[in-house]
């Protein structure tokens, strides 16, 4: 079992507010305004200061209590696991300069950089390594993520309560070397050490201060930047940290986090000239930003998929597949995702959104005409005992965490009406009370999102998995369950994938979810702003980034 | 007048209990928990994270235990932002709506008071009809249209001003958001001031000072004023508690670090002592605001007596 972001379920409880303020600048904001023309030229310029924004403010700033975006964003700042990300999102080498693994890739031995510091000027170690990992797993740590650690050697049974916390796979054989074992091979652990749940934390300064010791006056951080103010809901300022063991190839001297829960105000904040680089923009924004800002508005493939999800263990769906199969089949889902999500999002056939080396294996009904698959649809939609005199009637729950998302899903009911006849009513929850009837699997037919941890199958698979704790669907097949376990036994990554692609066909088979669309990463970047590459994980580190010398008029 | 103002005091402490009550009722009532996440924690790491916040305990105990804390001033930590007291949130953010809110109802007692006067002494005038067709369409125009408006006016267009941000309260950066919260306000203030100074001109106590002879200007400003702000006070009491404690959208908008939007955030998170503590805050405001306009009342009317 992995983690996956709190906000995997909904992007931002925040897009509330833009809701409630109704500030939606399709209206109040003229298409035709004058493009800020910038020159930019090709030396450095003087002042290495960054203005970004963030969605939300960061729950947490503890690396081991954060569960949420904006957090990971700021603390992929702060700190530096064994593993970093490169330019591309890619896992390279952190703290530890270098590593190897055992044939079966359950034993990994890293080999820490001897020059690795704390802020404060203190050896960072092993040692500080096997601490901060146990603090993790540990129950009383309180660490929602603690499940991220899982593919460390008795990190369940610990953060289970039934093994003692140094029991866990992780040891120093030196000052510079640290030893983990894995619970089995996990081809992704350079992904996962990458993460804000495997950083190290400066223990010294968790024990004097506890839960203080994330405050600016206390914290002690391993990373390119320290914090030097911290404004609950307005702003985070970082300053370049000379301790950092590559702070000579660190450009940036300040990077300042605006918090702007309404992405209209990141928009006019960046419009204004504010801010270099933004989190996010209202989505239905993109036509009216294309035209003004055109190259400024960028648009990437993002890790998560957006989808529906059935009640296995209720009618109307339990033991009924032509039905659920039905639903699947009548969506277009080509204009859809052109027409309401604007472009941005690509249709999704499958569970695992495009990632490197692994093959979506796109049903058969995908390549059928429009006419064709309709009628399949509707076949299959009689199959299941429903027609027009008695029809599926039944409430497409979802929560109201993005504004344009209703349309979608009007839309998606719409489809439904007239490609089957079904009766769909969209009902809007409030965001934890729509959680609570997941639980508590009472839901028939409801909106699910995922984000991805880490550039894996896995990450998606996990959540089908019989009995899995996200498993809302109460999905359980033993053929796509045995699947998985041997891609967890299977040492080579191309051997694996093929498992995964095989289990999604299983799923796709027994018509378990119903894919809509991938999502995608919305930001606005000053065209003098360098050093940083759209990635499917959406990380962006401040430390690559640098600014050209530019003039705004 | 002293007694009568402690005794108000202490008639407070019951009404705040009650609002204290029925909002920790209401918000345990409400489904889904403060820990709830898209994605399921290990019942182990819940149950600690539970003892912690003492979640686990019976809710007559965490009733009591948040009275004990409130009596001694401590609205307790906050769930969604961890580490971080209710205390600490509403002492960064109400000195930045105080600023802004005290900065709007200047400009709107100014402008507004000014405005309103002005029209009732012209009244049936082009200037008359003018600034009241403005006044209407300041208090329908809301907030959420008035506030990006002047956002593309005066920051991405003209960059006269900064769009947002809050650097110290900085007059430049309290302008624009003070600006749109005063709007509404300005408007309805003018309206109030215009229709009760022709009702005080009207008065028969004018008519006397008219006949004695006495200019206008001095009629307006020795005798008309005072009473004609007796609705204004009555007005002003609770509208000034409003904006002590934030407005939503303006904060939103110019991403303001005040505390009116932790109010709708906490609600959705289930931030319980988050909620509560603003609760308590907004309602103690109200309160006060309220009493003061009852004294304010006994100075401008002398008919008023405290009791």
């Amino acid at each position: 079992m992995t983690a996956c972001r709190a906000r995997a379920l909904w992007p931002s409880l925040a897009c509330l507010i833009a809701g409630c303020g109704s500030v939606d600048p399709s209206t109040t904001a003229p298409g035709g305004l004058p493009a800020p023309s910038i020159s930019v030229g090709t030396a450095l310029a003087v002042e290495q200061n960054l203005s970004r924004t963030l969605d939300d403010t960061p729950r947490s700033l503890d690396p081991h209590l954060s569960t949420d975006n904006p957090g990971q964003r700021v603390l992929d700042d702060l700190f530096e696991g064994l593993t970093s990300v490169d330019i591309g999102g890619k896992p390279a080498p952190g703290v530890a300069s270098s590593w190897e693994s055992s044939a079966d890739g359950k034993t990994w031995v890293f080999h820490l950089r001897p020059d690795a510091r704390w802020s404060n000027g203190a050896p960072l170690t092993a040692g500080d390594f096997v601490y901060s990992l146990r603090r993790v797993v540990n129950p009383k740590t309180g660490a929602e993520y603690a499940q991220g650690l899982a593919a460390i050697d008795n990190a369940l049974a610990i953060a289970s309560g039934q093994k003692p916390i140094d029991a866990l796979g992780v040891e120093a054989l030196d000052e510079h070397t640290l030893r983990v074992r894995l619970s089995g091979p996990t081809p992704y652990l350079l992904d996962l050490l990458s993460q804000q749940y495997a950083y190290p934390v400066y223990q010294p300064a968790v024990t004097r201060y506890g839960d203080d010791w994330v405050r600016p006056e206390h914290i002690v951080c391993n990373g390119p930047f320290v914090l030097r103010e911290n404004v609950i809901s307005s702003r985070i300022t970082l300053e370049k940290n000379s301790n950092y063991w590559d702070a000579a190839h660190v450009r940036l001297q300040r990077v300042v986090y605006y918090i702007l829960a309404d992405r209209s105000t990141q928009v006019s904040r960046f419009m204004a000239g504010d801010v270099d680089w933004t989190d996010s923009f209202p989505s239905n924004q993109r036509p009216w930003l294309k035209s003004v800002l055109g190259e400024q508005v960028v648009n990437s493939p993002y890790f998560g998929t957006y989808m529906l999800g059935m009640n296995f263990a209720l009618p109307p769906f339990k033991d009924n597949q032509p039905l659920r199969q039905s639903l699947v089949l009548a969506l277009d889902r080509e204009p859809m995702a052109r027409y309401m999500r604007l472009g941005i999002y690509q249709p999704a056939y499958t569970l695992v959104p495009p990632l490197p080396g692994y093959e979506q294996p796109l049903p058969d009904w995908a390549r059928l005409s429009d006419q064709a698959r309709h009628a399949l649809a509707r076949s299959l939609y009689a199959q299941a005992g429903y027609s027009e005199r008695h029809p599926l009637r039944v409430n497409l729950e979802s929560s109201r965490q993005d504004p344009d998302a209703r349309h979608y899903y009007e839309a998606v009911a719409a489809s439904w009406h007239s490609v089957l006849g079904a009766d769909v009513h969209v009902y809007e929850r409030e965001f934890k009370v729509l959680l609570q009837e997941l639980q508590l699997h009472k839901l028939l037919l409801f909106h699910y999102a995922w984000i991805g941890d880490y550039p894996d199958p896995y990450t998606f698979m996990q959540i089908f998995y019989t009995g899995n704790g996200n498993n809302h669907d109460s999905y359980s097949n033993p053929s796509f369950d045995r699947l998985i376990d041997a891609a967890g036994q299977e040492p080579d990554n191309v051997r694996r994938y093929r498992l995964f692609e095989q289990a999604e066909r299983v799923l796709d088979d027994d018509a378990a979810y119903i894919p809509l669309y991938f999502y995608a990463t919305r930001h606005l970047v000053k065209p003098y702003l360098h050093g940083w590459q759209s990635n499917v994980m959406d990380r962006n580190l401040s430390r690559y980034m640098y600014l050209l010398e530019h003039q705004q008029r | 007048m002293l007694r009568y103002t402690a005794r108000r005091l202490l008639g407070a402490i019951p009404t705040l209990l009650v609002i204290v009550t029925l909002a920790f009722v209401l918000l345990h009532a409400a489904p889904g928990g403060p820990f709830d996440a898209g994605k399921r924690i290990l019942p182990e790491i819940q149950k600690s994270i539970e003892a912690k916040y003492h979640l686990d305990e019976p809710l007559w105990r965490q009733y009591l235990r948040y009275l004990g804390d409130l009596a001694r001033g401590d609205l307790g930590p906050s769930f969604q932002y961890r580490g971080t007291s209710v205390n600490e949130i509403i002492a960064q953010g109400l000195p930045v709506d105080a600023t802004i809110g005290v900065t709007a109802i200047a400009l709107a007692l100014a402008i507004g008071g000014a405005v309103g006067v002005n029209a009732a002494l012209r009244r049936g005038t082009r200037w008359d009809y003018g600034t009241m067709a403005f006044a209407v369409a300041g208090i329908s125009t809301p907030v959420f249209v008035v506030a990006p408006l002047l956002i593309l006016t005066f920051a991405v267009t003209l960059h006269w001003l900064p769009a947002g941000d809050w650097v110290g309260g900085s007059p430049s950066h309290l302008l624009l958001p003070a600006i749109a919260l005063a709007l509404p306000y300005t408007a309805y203030i003018a309206r109030l001031m215009r229709g009760s100074t022709i009702e005080v001109l009207n008065s028969a106590f004018i008519r006397t000072a008219r006949a004695k002879g006495l200019p206008l200007r001095l009629i307006v400003w020795r005798h008309a004023l005072r009473p004609t702000l007796t609705p204004l006070v009555s007005f002003l009491g609770p509208a000034i508690a409003g904006l002590l404690t934030g407005s939503i959208v303006v904060e939103s908008v110019f991403g303001l670090p005040g505390i009116g939007r932790h109010f709708i955030t906490a609600a959705l998170n289930r931030d319980y002592t988050l909620v509560i503590g603003i609760t308590v805050l907004y309602g103690g405001l109200i309160i006060l605001f309220n009493l003061l306009a009852d004294l304010c009342y006994a100075w401008i009317d002398p008919r008023v007596r405290l009791r």
